[in-house]
């Protein structure tokens, strides 16, 4: 602290009189300090002549009243932000683990974990009381406190699965591996809530051996260790002759009847359910079983791969029947009387002109037979066997009824083509046209190779059908059509009475890569040119600054005394409350009517969500800056922009705050602490 | 996606894809009103969520289509076939009258599942593999194993059966 230089002489040999509390320049004789606050112990005499110490205790996070300096002006001007997180914080996690009856070492470590959370800004963008939550239940597992996340939803009225993604989150960032929950643990808990009397410890045993052989038989991987418990205590229960229900069982246990029900089923299908009593608690069974969806899923693969045998003789049998079938159909038809075969030809006739203005190949031909075929045996079958014939007629149809689809949608298919024959093709390049175009032009062309058009043109609707679906759309959409020309309607209007206002939807805040900046003068610039800064501050001596790197513009009005405070400040203040969002947030943002540095450290703080990426870079390089001599420089901007404000704005208290507590010196020391 | 390690050809597993998810750039703004009345597999909700959502049938997939041009295809069963969905959607568009590119097709993720016929204790491997595996059974069943090498993340359950997913 006496490694200063005089203002005015420069000479560094400074005496400080403690007791008159100055510094004085034995050089030339300028108080460079008065009122200095000094850190000493003092002890004051007691009525009973013994001394004690003068002071309070202050308690490391920051509770407790602030005793104010200097009149009272602003009480409680806010503890830092972080240190009302802090409090909140704390006082919650009171309240809910006094609810859950956890014990204060506890509740401390559930503390300690809210602290690493707030540091590591996992609070952020969550509710409070799910990281506090979440905390508490992180103890509880580390501790093997007998607490269900369901107890805590319970109490918070929350989706357990919410509880538990933040839960996960903030094991794996704090880097903390909870053990696997033992559902041996939740046994003594269970078992006080059924009330056995007297003989809740050896149900309780019970239960745990029999925890012990699900757990052997593979039935307790992936389950909840509520359910297994429930079973457990249930079966121990009967088995020293309590009659307790399965839904006096599951109101404890909190998991569902068919839950129960199952475990008690998948515990029915081991060995060790065929003993007895006795046996039971003597005996233990070597084999081990294995886990119920195991044995589930091999099951499964085995019915499938059975059934697929099956259907493979399914189809050789069903191959055979169908070869009958076409055998028997092709003796009655041999069997016709030859008049009708007359017809035959006619309509055999009719259907080769039909087909011959197709110019397809072989497919016409066995086209033709089928349709001839299968019109020939409709004509006789539905003419001559009526009734009971009809069933037989639809059975020996369904081996060529296939066969009859098939020949009907390819003789349609060519039809239409066939009626329209340059013209499909005309129209399809009309509307590939305007698209194939862009396609070939340039990169990003749709290559259309493998994709049948055909495929595709069914995909589009037609004139009528779009029409349909167009006006059912409408209808299903009213309401929100409705909604969006009344949207239109209104901001028609406004922009007519010149008051219209966009309201874009908030974008998300994106976080920012941390500025590389090998020097902080680099540093500021790319913070410059992300942020945007308010208008009142003087890039050019922003920009002067660290290129001259001390020799900084002294501006005029800049009084002496306030620059010793800042430069101590600086000195004294840690780099971390500093960083280079400083010069454009404390300006950019007139937060508070506080002192300029104050309003700094304001500003950083409530900075801190966006620029603390920015700022990391340039923290890295800022220590190295104001540690070595520019940490009155950095100042500078605050001061410039300050005395701008102060000439602009005079009627604001800041200015008068500034001038009061800068020109005193007043408070410099004690003013970390007292978050003034 | 070829397996990394030798291993499992030794075993005779190989994971099955189950689905890809794969995003397309169409290049140009898109009606998505038009869109949704004049394609016969489509369906536009505005008031649920702003996009069309079509399908097709071969490969068996859905697109997501959004009026600024971009469009997920999700559902295909190998990459290819995510490909040629992703063509055939731009194709259907294409035909609906918007001058439909095809630009950055890229897969953003691939799920694959298969089944080691053996089951696993699942205690054991959260014990000896802490920093990578995350198993809470009040809240899900299976192990939550997250490789660094390959980025992959694993559903590992009880009866042996494994999910895969990952996107590179």
């Amino acid at each position: 602290m006496t490694g200063r230089v005089c203002r005015g002489c420069g000479g560094t040999d400074i005496e400080l009189d403690a007791a008159r509390g100055d510094a004085v320049c034995t050089g030339c004789g300028s108080v460079l300090e008065d009122n200095i606050i000094v850190s000493e112990v003092q002890f004051v005499e007691n009525s009973g002549g013994g001394s004690s110490a003068v002071g309070q205790f202050v308690s490391l996070d920051g509770a407790g009243k602030t005793p104010t300096l200097g009149g009272g002006f602003h009480v409680n001007l806010g503890k830092e932000s972080r240190a009302q997180t802090l409090q909140n914080g704390r006082r919650h996690i009171h309240h809910l683990g006094s609810q859950l009856q956890l014990n204060q070492h506890c509740l401390d470590t559930a503390f300690n974990f809210f602290k690493m959370a707030v540091s590591k800004h996992l609070t952020r963008g969550r509710k409070m009381a799910h990281v506090i939550a979440a905390c508490l239940y992180l103890v509880c597992r580390t501790e093997g406190t007998p607490h269900m996340l369901l107890d805590l939803s319970d109490l918070l009225q929350v989706n357990v699965y919410v509880l538990g993604k933040t839960f996960l989150l903030l094991a794996r960032e704090l880097c903390i591996n909870a053990p696997a929950i033992d559902p041996c643990l939740y046994i003594p808990r269970f078992a006080h809530l059924l009330e056995f009397g007297e003989k809740n410890h050896e149900v309780s045993m019970t239960a745990l051996r029999l925890l012990q052989r699900m757990k052997r038989d593979w039935m307790h991987t992936g389950r909840r260790p509520s359910g297994l418990c429930g079973a457990a205590l249930l079966v121990a229960a009967r088995m020293h002759d309590f009659r307790r229900t399965v839904k006096e069982v599951i109101s404890v246990v909190k998991v569902c009847e068919s839950t129960l029900r199952k475990r008690l089923t998948e515990f029915e299908d081991t060995p060790t359910s065929q003993l007895t009593i006795d046996e039971f608690m003597k005996i233990d069974l070597e084999e081990e079983c294995d886990p119920p969806s195991y044995t589930a899923g091999q099951r499964k693969l085995r019915m499938k791969q059975l059934e697929q045998v099956l259907s493979k003789k399914l189809e050789e049998v069903e191959g055979e029947i169908s070869s009958y079938q076409d055998a028997i159909e092709i003796e009655l038809e041999n069997s016709r009387p030859k008049a009708k075969g007359a017809l035959a030809n006619l309509s055999k006739d009719g259907s080769v002109e039909d087909t011959a203005s197709s110019l397809l190949g072989e497919e016409d031909v066995e086209d033709e037979e089928l349709e001839a075929a299968a019109s020939h045996m409709n004509q006789d079958f539905y003419r001559e066997l009526l009734g009971g014939g009809s069933g037989s007629a639809e059975a020996a149809e369904n081996p060529e009824g296939g066969g009859r689809a098939l020949a009907l949608e390819s003789l349609l298919g060519p039809l239409p083509t066939a009626a329209s024959l340059g013209i499909s093709d005309s129209i399809r390049e009309c509307i590939s046209a305007p698209g194939r175009d862009p396609d070939t032009s340039g990169d990003g062309e749709l290559d259309l190779s493998g994709i049948d058009d055909l495929e595709i043109d069914r995909y589009i609707l037609n004139e009528s059908e779009a029409r349909v679906k167009a006006e059912l759309w409408m209808r299903e959409n009213a309401e929100y059509l409705q909604e969006q020309r009344e949207k239109e309607a209104r901001i028609a209007k406004e922009k007519e009475l010149g008051i219209y206002k966009e309201h874009k939807p908030k974008k998300s805040c994106k976080r920012r890569e941390p500025i590389q900046a090998s020097t902080a003068g680099e540093a500021i610039e790319k913070m410059l040119e992300q942020k945007k800064i308010s208008s009142k501050i003087n890039y050019s001596v922003l920009r002067d600054l660290n290129s001259k790197g001390g020799g900084s513009p002294q501006r005029e009005g800049t009084r002496p005394a306030e620059r010793a405070s800042s430069r101590r400040l600086s000195r004294r203040r840690t780099p971390a409350s500093r960083n280079g969002a400083d010069p454009g947030a404390c300006v950019g943002k007139r937060l508070r009517p506080l002192v300029s540095t104050q309003t700094a450290k304001k500003a950083a703080m409530g900075e801190a969500v966006l620029p603390s990426p920015p700022a990391l870079g340039a923290e890295l390089v800022r220590p190295a800056a104001v540690l070595v001599e520019s940490g009155p420089v950095s100042y500078h901007p605050e001061e410039d922009a300050d005395e701008e404000e102060a000439d602009e704005e005079d009627g604001e208290p800041c200015v008068s705050a500034l001038q009061m507590l800068g020109g005193n010196d007043y408070g410099c020391d004690g003013d970390d602490d007292e978050g003034y | 996606m070829t397996p990394m390690t030798p291993l499992s050809e030794c075993s005779g597993i190989v994971p099955q894809i189950q689905n890809i998810v794969s995003t397309v750039n169409l290049a140009c703004r898109l009606d998505l009103k038009k869109i949704a009345l004049h394609a016969k597999n489509a369906e536009y909700n505005p008031k649920r969520f702003a996009a069309v959502i079509m399908r097709i049938r071969e490969p068996r997939t859905t697109a997501l289509i959004f009026s600024s041009g971009k469009m997920v295809c999700t559902g295909a069963k190998s990459e290819e076939q995510s490909r040629l969905a992703a063509r055939k959607y731009a194709r259907v568009v294409q035909k609906l009258g918007f001058p439909a590119r095809f630009l950055d097709f890229k897969i953003q993720n691939m799920v694959g599942s298969c089944d080691v016929r053996f089951s696993i204790r699942l205690e054991g491997l959260v014990l000896t593999h802490q920093q990578f595996s995350s198993y809470e059974p009040e809240l899900f069943p299976g192990l939550i194993y997250r490789m660094v090498k390959p980025r992959i993340v694993l559903l590992i359950f009880v009866s042996g059966k494994v999910v895969l997913t990952g996107k590179f």
